[in-house]
């Protein structure tokens, strides 16, 4: 069963990717620590419509997987449920302004597989779940150097 | 290639989390609609007799009536600044009107 995936959208002033990134994680899939999934590269217009792009230093296969799966690809469209309409839902149009260009990245957690099913067979459940910021990082580096470890 | 983004539940490595994007969590709505005032703290029995002494009368009418319209106004406010959703403040209003 494939891992927990995270969805990462990097927004760029300038269209263009070094190769870096895709290296970076290239590295990580080698010590089995995640997986890229996917890496799509999208557009968007003045007007917001998304167009996907390519790139010289991203793989071509790289993409179609992301583009179905975050992108309606003209299949029947269904209808949410009560219950999904009432939960929380995001889209790419939420995280890209018109005129800006951005990586979206299908990122497997393979680290995280164990620990979530885990947590699940413990009858464990989301609670909340976040990404501490810059300034919250900081003061987490200062209490554990307190700490001592 | 066009691309037409689809709407995807948003969800946590576990489950979905809940999200409430900066409105009130079902547990704060709760707490807002259950309002009560403080508790006193535990007191010695003298100190609890003087109390019981000194103790306010019921609740005055009007006054009630006056923190109820207080408490609609800011459920007013909360609707208009998109805080709350009008669901939300429906259910609200409703357990303010009691």
């Amino acid at each position: 069963m494939i891992g927990p995936v995270q969805v990462v959208v990097v927004g760029f002033d300038q269209p263009g990717f070094s190769g870096e990134v895709v290296a970076e994680f290239t590295r990580l899939e080698e010590v089995g620590i995640v997986r890229l999934v996917d890496l799509l590269l999208v557009s968007r217009a003045e007007d917001g419509t998304f167009e996907t792009m390519t790139d010289d230093q991203i793989p071509a296969h790289f993409g179609r997987v992301a583009a179905g799966v975050l992108g309606w690809a003209g299949e029947e469209d269904v209808a949410p449920s009560e219950l999904e309409a009432e939960a929380s839902t995001w889209s790419l149009a939420d995280a890209v302004p018109p005129r800006g260009t951005a990586a979206v990245a299908l990122i497997e957690h393979r680290w995280a597989s164990p620990l979530r099913e885990a947590i699940l067979r413990n009858g464990g459940r989301a609670l909340d779940e976040t990404w501490l910021a810059r300034d919250d990082l900081d003061r987490l580096e200062r209490m554990i150097a307190l700490r001592g470890s | 290639m066009l691309l037409v983004p689809r709407q995807l539940l948003r969800s946590g490595m576990t489950g979905n989390v809940p999200y409430y994007g900066g409105r009130f969590t079902p547990a704060q709505a709760y707490a807002v609609s259950h309002s009560s005032a403080p508790t006193a703290p535990e007191v010695a029995p003298d100190a609890a007799a003087m109390l019981d002494q000194a103790r306010v009368p019921a609740a005055d009418p009007v006054k009630s009536s006056a923190s109820r319209a207080d408490s609609q106004a800011a459920l007013q406010h909360l609707l208009s600044t998109g805080v709350i959703t009008q669901v939300e403040y429906d259910r609200l209003q409703a357990r303010v009107a009691r």
